[in-house]
């Protein structure tokens, strides 16, 4: 027997049989956790169909995952870039207590608040942004320095006569709905997604931004000024949380020390569920946008099931490496196959 | 099929087929491998030698065939049986702990342990010191791997090998990094390996080293074995068109574009120095010219080139383009003067792994693809047009822009190296080491793309170690030694044996090592 009949003898349905599951293995890796989400969502209405299944929900959903959409986009954009920020949450913390502090205790008009404010995360970020390309600080560390020092800021600021008397125009923003009958957060989270996902994939500022994300050096000798792509990436994460904070604070009707701090572990958790979300393991804002609203509809069903608050974080950790992890094994399995 | 009439071969490989994706990267390879013999593997980038090579490693698991060692049959995909059945393999990124002692790399994986489960680093020494014995090791086996020359490296890794046995090791690419008299170091110990008994394998892109140095010599291409040789029976020329599929054309070497000395150069150097690897270069490169800068490894000549791009700015001296000085603090200066660079280091400092082919060929012209000049927006349908013009221009071949890039052979990659900077109007293209890793036939791809970018008008800047592609591309060539240029060379001075000369500098040292090569 030559070594060709045993390979003629031998070729029956493995291959296709290991195609197939090749094959089933990529779809499940790029739209495992959009499935997810649609079964959750199926799950929820079939088992609760009156509470879950209802354009009140809908919204309610929508507005809670709004916020942090708009701050877990943020921070796609530096993971594009390939850093991290760890400063997110505080930021949007700090950002609420000034914003709400200007408009109270300094009288400035609503509208110059709220510049102030985000411009205020943008300089935050940009620093954030300097001590990593410039005096190159690690991110993880420059950014955890940063967001720890805003916590303390924090507390300064709310030390003096805490802002009392918020104009009613300003809660109104986060609680009106004008447009289509939507809540503003959403339509603001629409409007913000739109723009970046605009900036990632259309403009040549997003493609670098990729090209850096991609191999730091190539783009660099590609010509790319790659420390300020870094830093416009870190800015944008900047003003994206003190959108995101100063939209809280209008929520809250009030600044609140630490309010935002949570945001952080959801808009991360957001983002990487998404980059396991149709491309394999690339940060995009699509993915972010699914990875929102895994948690949000997740968190919406668990308390309509009555579940205890702390079955929360459980989920969310739970899904996370869940999602994560069977993108990162697929992948796996697609290379060495 | 024939199936080979020794059947007493140590090593036999039948029927070895791997197929990614569906193509077939490994088609019903048989091979005998012998105990004592150096044996050869060549075949163009893609051909399917790494796939067997992974094979054997038990990395990759074969779709079908088997391999038998001494008539048992080895188990397939598990790189643990591999090792017990006295396989080695060293790669080419030498997979040491650069922290570690050589000693302590030559032990990794497989230390001896004692009954509490700590490493008794005497004991297991003995081994590790008996084989460094054997392969004449001179350093201190303490010496942390850091410290060591890639050859030394090199050494320390057939050392590990050897500590364990090994009965064949497989070598990719060894003598890559090495300079001459490192080489025919290496060879010699090859030999020493193979008259103790140790199979050898041995992979590379260098004929003429396959050719010296091997028993018998086997061509892959396109996933199958094409052709078979012991020693002699096989010529460089036979060799080169068994990988290609085709005989490749004469070079046309006589044929140098002679640059108009009394026309101003695009781009000059004067007395650059920098820290102690650059030391008072002054150099003028011409519209249409390729210069090639010639050397060992170490000589300077990539450390020169990152000045030029910008990517360091030199400790003394300055750079001239069109006449005028030129002070650049980054490389995105020197792309925006039209100086640009095509790195050494393709995996690392080239390609953006996850991105298409498209991407990676228009991510240095992005402004220019803006579908309204004053607006930020990339035009998708420019960027695609750009990217297959130049794909169809330099014969890439992918199966379209949209096509990731990781999926294409090194040669390909390079190619799209070269088109990203096609239309981004540079006056000076440097390209360091453009072929390195790339097989014969690309190769000669490659070198079209850069006389053809010379002729539209581009001053060009090669550097390489491949002393016989200096001799194919260049126009002129100018000798780095020890960061000084050494000589420069024109017409038909232009020989390997001249390059060489001067690569050593001293005339007569040269030839003492090229004695000692030979």
């Amino acid at each position: 027997m030559t070594a060709g009949d045993i390979a003629a003898v031998k070729k029956g349905g493995r291959p296709r049989k290991s195609a197939w599951r090749r094959t089933a293995l990529i779809w499940l890796s790029r739209y495992g956790a959009i499935l997810g989400l649609l079964l959750m969502v199926a799950f929820f209405s079939i088992n609760a169909p009156g509470i879950f299944l209802s354009r009140a929900n809908f919204l309610n959903i929508l507005s809670q995952a709004s916020l942090t959409a708009i701050i877990a986009s943020g921070l796609t954009c530096t993971l594009v870039v390939g850093e991290f920020d760890l400063s997110i949450g505080y930021v949007a913390s700090f950002v609420g207590l000034i914003v709400t502090g200007l408009m109270a205790n300094e009288g400035l008009p609503i509208w110059l608040s709220i510049v102030g404010a985000l411009a205020l995360g943008a300089t935050i970020g940009i620093v954030n942004g300097l001590l990593v390309t410039k005096v190159r600080i690690n991110a993880v560390i420059s950014t955890l320095g940063v967001g720890t020092m805003l916590t303390g800021l924090g507390f300064t600021y709310s030390a003096f006569p805490i802002a009392t008397g918020i104009p009613r125009a300003f809660t109104d923003i986060s609680l009106g709905r004008l447009v289509f009958g939507m809540p503003n957060p959403v339509i603001i989270m629409v409007v913000v997604l739109f723009a970046l996902w605009v900036i990632l994939n259309k403009t040549d500022i997003g493609q670098k931004m990729q090209a850096v994300g991609s191999n730091m050096e190539a783009a660099r000798l590609s010509g790319i000024r790659v420390d300020r792509i870094k830093i416009f990436a870190f800015a944008i994460a900047g003003l994206c949380a003190a959108l995101t904070g100063t939209l809280l604070s209008s929520l809250l009707g009030s600044g609140t020390l630490a309010a935002a701090d949570g945001y952080l572990l959801d808009a991360f958790a957001a983002v990487f569920l998404g980059s396991a979300t149709l491309r394999e393991g690339e940060f995009h804002i699509v993915g972010t946008l699914v990875g929102v609203l895994i948690l949000a509809v997740g968190f919406n069903g668990l308390s309509i099931f009555g579940a205890p608050t702390h079955f929360q974080p459980i989920f969310k950790g739970g899904i996370l490496i869940l999602a994560v992890g069977m993108s990162a094994l697929a992948r796996r399995y697609v290379a060495s196959a | 099929m024939t199936s080979s009439p020794a059947p007493a071969a140590w090593m036999q490989i039948r029927g070895l087929t791997k197929s990614f994706a569906g193509e077939l990267a490994l088609d019903h390879a048989d091979l005998n491998i012998e105990r004592g013999k150096l044996h050869g593997l060549v075949g163009a980038n893609g051909a399917g030698k790494s796939t067997l090579i992974r094979c054997l490693a038990g990395v990759t698991t074969p779709d079908e065939g088997e391999v038998t060692i001494d008539g048992e049959t080895l188990p397939l995909g598990s790189p643990q049986a591999s090792e017990r059945a006295g396989l080695a393999f060293i790669h080419q990124e030498l997979n040491l702990v650069a922290q570690f002692s050589a000693l302590q790399n030559m032990l990794l994986g497989a230390p001896k342990v004692t009954r509490l489960g700590i490493i008794d680093w005497r004991r297991s020494g003995v081994a590790a010191r008996a084989a460094a014995e054997r392969i004449g090791i001179r350093f201190p086996l303490e010496t942390k791997v850091s410290e060591l020359s890639v050859a030394q490296r090199w050494l320390v890794m057939i050392g590990k090998a050897l500590a364990r046995d090994a009965s064949m090791i497989a070598m990719d690419e060894p003598t890559a990094s090495l300079s001459a008299p490192e080489s025919a170091q290496l060879f010699a110990i090859i030999r020493d390996l193979s008259a103790q008994g140790v199979a050898i394998l041995y992979v590379s892109h260098r004929l003429e080293e396959v050719l010296q140095l091997c028993d018998r010599i086997t061509v892959l291409r396109d996933g199958r074995i094409v052709d078979e040789a012991q020693r002699g029976g096989l010529d460089k020329k036979g060799l080169v068109s068994a990988i290609i599929g085709h005989a490749v054309r004469p070079p046309d070497a006589r044929n140098r574009f002679s640059a108009d000395r009394g026309v101003q150069p695009i781009f000059s150097a004067r007395r650059v120095g920098w820290k102690h690897a650059v030391k008072d270069v002054s150099l003028d490169v011409y519209k249409g010219e390729v210069l090639a800068l010639g050397g060992l490894v170490g000589a300077g000549r990539t450390e020169f080139a990152h000045l030029a791009a910008g990517l360091n700015q030199p400790n003394s001296g300055y750079f001239e383009l069109a006449g005028r000085r030129l002070d650049l603090a980054s490389v995105a200066d020197a792309v925006r003067a039209g100086i640009a660079l095509a790195p050494e280091e393709r995996r690392s400092q080239g390609v953006m792994l996850q991105q298409s082919v498209g991407f990676n060929i228009n991510v240095a012209t992005l402004t220019k693809l803006r579908s309204l000049p004053g607006l930020p927006f990339v035009s998708a349908a420019k960027a695609k047009r750009q990217a297959d013009r130049l794909i169809a221009d330099l014969g890439i071949k992918t199966s379209g822009a949209g096509a990731k890039i990781a999926g294409l052979s090194g040669g390909n990659q390079q190619k799209a190296l070269i088109a990203r900077w096609l239309n981004a109007g540079v006056k000076l293209l440097i390209l360091d080491e453009p072929s390195r890793g790339v097989d014969v036939g690309a190769r000669e791809e490659i070198h079209d793309a850069i006389r053809g970018l010379a002729r539209s008008g581009v001053a060009i800047l090669v550097i390489s170690s491949d002393v016989e592609e200096l001799t194919l591309l260049a126009d002129r060539v100018l000798v780095m030694h020890e960061g000084r240029i050494s000589g420069e060379l024109v017409g038909a001075d232009i020989t390997e044996a001249r390059i060489i000369e001067l690569s050593y500098h001293d005339a007569g040292a040269a030839s003492r090592e090229q004695g000692d090569a030979a």
